[in-house]
C-alpha cells in the first residue's frame, strides 16, 4: 500500500510537469495547426533565467531566497513571452497552417535558440538552492516539500487554463479557431490575433513548466528537449489539439514512466512507451479524445 | 532540366568527375568529403521522395540507421562477405520500411510526422540496450577487403549516384506521378480504383531502401558507427537539405546537401555557432525564398518550374 501510494505521487510529481508541457503543445497545435519543435527552448528558456536571476537576486539585492525565486519566476515569464511574441511575429505568423513549412521554422529557432543558450550559459548544468527544503509525509509517502508545491502550482494553472478556455471570450475564441479557422474568421474573429494569444498562453505554459522545475532539476541548455519527446508522446495519446487529452496522457505517461522505472529500468519504460504509442495508433489513429479530419 | 534531356546528361556527367575523383585524389580527406556529400544527398533525395507523398518521414534517419547496422552486424558480428553485407543492407531496410509503413500510413499529416519521429527514437533506443551490437559504444571494424579498400570510396561514389538518378527515375515514371496524385488529393486516385495505402507503402519503402544502402556504405565508409549517429537529427539536417536546396526539383536536395555539406565543414567545431549557423539559414531559407536554390534559380530565369508547392 505504501509503495503503491508512493508510486502514485511520483507519478503526480512527473505528470505535473508534463501536463503543463503538453498543454502548450496541444493547445498551439490545436489553435495554429503547427507543431513546435522549439516548444521546448521556452522551457529551457525559463528555466536558465531562474537559475541567473536567483543567485543575482540573493546576493546582489540582498532579498529572501522565496522572494528572490518570486522575482525570478515573474523575469521569466516575462521575458519568455517576449521571446514567443517575437519567435511569433518573425517567423510562426507566415506559415500559420502550414505543416512542412512550420515544422521546419521550428526546427530552425530550436537549433538557433539552443545554440544561443548554449554560447552565453555554456553546458555545464546549473542549480538553485532549494526554495522549499523538508519533506511532507502524505499516507506514508515521503515527498517533498518542494515538489509537493510543483504538483499544486501545476494543478492550479491547469485549472485555470481550463477556466480560462471554458469560460472566457478568449477560450471561445480559441476553441471556435481551432474547431474550423474559416467559419470563425467568417464570424469576425482576428484569426491572426487569436493565433498570437494561444501561442503566447502555449509559451507561457512552458515558462511555468521551466520556472517549476528549476529548483528540482539541475538546468542544462537541452533540458527542454527531453519533455519535448515525451510530450509529443503525450499530446498523440491524448489526440492533438485536445487539452482533456493532453491531461489525461500526461498522467498515464507519468504513471507508466514511475511504474516501469520501478518494477524495471527507466530505458525499458522509456522504450515501452514508444512502443505503446505506435500500438496505441494503429486502433486508435487519432487519439483518445482527438477528431478525425 | 526539367523536362529537358540536357539536363540529365550534365549531371551524368558530374557523376562521373565524382567516380574519378574519388578513384584518382589522393588526399583521403576529399574523397571522404565526396562520399559523405553523396551520402546526405542519398538522405535528402529520400526524405523529399516521401514529401511526394505530402508526408514527412522522419524515420528516414532510423533506416539509414538500419542499413548501417545491418551491414554492420553482418560483416563484424558474422564474417558475411562483402558484397553480401552490402546487398542485405536496402534489403533489410526496404522490409522494415514496409512493415513501418504498413503500420503507420494509417495516420497522416502530423500524426506521421510525430509517429516517424517516435519510431526512431524507439530504434535507436534498441541499438543502445542491445549489448551483443555493442550498445551505446557500437560496432566497430567494418573494412572493405583488401582489393577493394583503395577504389571503395569511388564505389561509394558510383553507388549513391546510381540511387540518385533512381529515385530521379521513379519520379519521373508513371509511379511518380501516381506518388503526386496521391499528394494533391488521395480521394481522387482512390476513386479510380488505386490502392493508396499501398501505394504510399511503396513510397516509403523505396526511399527506406535508397536510405537503407546509403546507411551500408556509410558503415564501410566510416568503419565506426554508433546509436547516436542516427538519432531524429540526421533527418533534420536532411530536411535543411531539401529546404535550402528546394523541394520543386530533384536537383534541390542534392545542391542543398553538397552546399550546406560543404560550408558544414568549415563552420564545424564550435557546436554553439553549428546549430546558430544551420538554424539561422534554414529560418532565412524557409522566409525568404520559400523555393530554395532550385526555386530562386527558376524565378532567375522567369520560368514557373515550381511544382506542387
Amino acid at each position: 500500500m505504501e509503495l503503491f501510494v508512493q508510486l502514485l505521487a511520483n507519478t503526480l510529481q512527473i505528470g505535473a510537469v508534463y501536463v503543463l508541457f503538453a498543454l502548450g503543445l496541444t493547445l498551439i497545435f490545436g489553435v495554429m495547426k503547427i507543431v513546435n519543435f522549439a516548444h521546448g527552448a521556452f522551457f529551457t528558456a525559463a528555466a536558465l533565467i531562474v537559475t541567473s536571476v536567483v543567485p543575482f537576486a540573493t546576493v546582489e539585492l540582498g532579498v529572501p531566497l522565496w522572494a528572490g525565486y518570486l522575482l525570478a519566476a515573474i523575469v521569466a515569464i516575462v521575458v519568455v513571452l517576449c521571446l514567443g511574441a517575437l519567435v511569433y511575429s518573425i517567423g510562426f505568423q507566415h506559415v500559420l497552417k502550414d505543416l512542412n513549412g512550420s515544422f521546419i521554422l521550428s526546427i530552425g529557432l530550436l537549433l538557433i535558440l539552443n545554440g544561443a543558450y548554449l554560447a552565453i550559459y555554456g553546458g555545464a548544468p546549473r542549480t538553485v538552492p532549494q526554495v522549499l527544503p523538508g519533506t511532507v509525509s502524505i499516507f506514508g509517502a515521503a515527498l517533498t516539500a518542494q515538489r509537493l508545491a510543483l504538483v499544486i502550482v501545476a494543478a492550479v494553472v491547469t485549472g485555470g487554463l481550463y477556466l480560462l478556455i471554458e469560460r472566457t471570450r478568449l477560450g471561445l475564441a480559441l476553441r471556435a479557431v481551432a474547431m474550423d479557422q474559416e467559419a470563425a474568421m467568417l464570424q469576425g474573429m482576428p484569426f491572426n490575433r487569436v493565433a498570437l494569444y494561444g501561442f503566447l498562453i502555449g509559451a507561457a505554459l512552458a515558462a511555468c513548466a521551466g520556472v517549476l522545475m528549476a529548483p528540482i532539476n539541475a538546468v542544462t541548455p537541452v533540458s527542454g528537449d527531453e519533455f519535448l519527446i515525451k510530450a509529443f508522446i503525450i499530446i498523440i495519446i491524448g489526440g492533438l489539439g485536445s487539452v482533456t487529452g493532453a491531461i489525461i496522457g500526461g498522467l498515464f505517461i507519468a504513471l507508466i514512466e514511475s511504474m516501469g522505472g520501478y518494477f524495471f529500468d527507466p530505458s525499458t519504460a522509456t522504450l515501452a512507451m514508444f512502443i505503446l504509442v505506435i500500438a496505441f495508433l494503429l486502433v486508435r489513429p487519432q487519439g483518445i479524445l482527438g477528431n478525425v479530419e | 532540366m526539367w523536362n529537358r534531356l540536357p539536363g540529365v546528361w550534365i549531371c551524368v556527367a558530374i557523376a562521373i568527375a565524382s567516380v574519378l575523383f574519388a578513384l584518382l585524389a589522393t588526399n583521403a580527406y576529399y574523397t571522404s568529403l565526396v562520399v559523405w556529400v553523396l551520402t546526405n544527398a542519398v538522405l535528402a533525395s529520400a526524405l523529399r521522395f516521401v514529401l511526394q507523398i505530402g508526408e514527412l518521414n522522419i524515420a528516414t534517419a532510423a533506416f539509414f540507421g538500419i542499413g548501417a547496422y545491418t551491414t554492420a552486424i553482418t560483416a563484424v558480428l558474422l564474417g558475411w562477405p562483402f558484397w553480401l553485407t552490402l546487398l542485405l543492407a536496402p534489403l533489410v531496410a526496404g522490409a522494415l520500411s514496409a512493415l513501418f509503413g504498413w503500420v503507420t500510413l494509417r495516420t497522416k499529416g502530423p500524426y506521421f510526422l510525430l509517429v516517424s519521429f517516435a519510431v526512431t527514437e524507439v530504434v535507436r533506443l534498441i541499438y543502445t540496450q542491445t549489448n551483443a551490437i555493442g550498445g551505446n559504444s557500437g560496432l566497430v571494424g567494418m573494412f572493405p577487403p583488401m582489393a577493394i579498400d583503395a577504389y571503395y570510396p569511388a564505389l561509394a561514389v558510383a553507388l549513391l549516384a546510381a540511387t540518385l538518378f533512381a529515385l530521379y527515375g521513379v519520379e519521373r515514371s508513371d509511379l511518380g506521378r501516381l506518388f503526386k496524385a496521391i499528394e494533391n488529393n488521395d480521394a481522387i486516385p482512390r476513386s479510380v480504383g488505386l490502392n493508396v495505402v499501398l501505394l504510399k507503402v511503396l513510397c516509403v519503402v523505396i526511399a527506406g531502401s535508397a536510405v537503407g544502402l546509403a546507411g551500408g556504405l556509410h558503415a564501410y565508409a566510416n568503419n565506426v558507427i554508433a546509436p547516436s549517429d542516427f538519432t531524429f537529427f540526421v533527418a533534420i539536417l536532411a530536411l535543411a537539405y531539401v529546404k535550402i536546396g528546394g523541394e520543386g526539383h530533384a536537383l534541390g536536395p542534392v545542391l542543398g546537401a553538397a552546399l550546406l555539406t560543404l560550408v558544414g565543414q568549415w563552420v564545424a567545431g564550435i557546436s554553439a555557432w553549428e546549430n546558430i549557423f544551420y538554424g539561422a539559414v534554414i529560418v532565412v531559407t524557409l522566409l525568404v525564398f520559400p523555393g530554395g536554390l532550385v526555386g530562386l534559380a527558376a524565378r532567375a530565369r522567369g520560368l514557373v518550374t515550381r511544382s506542387a508547392r
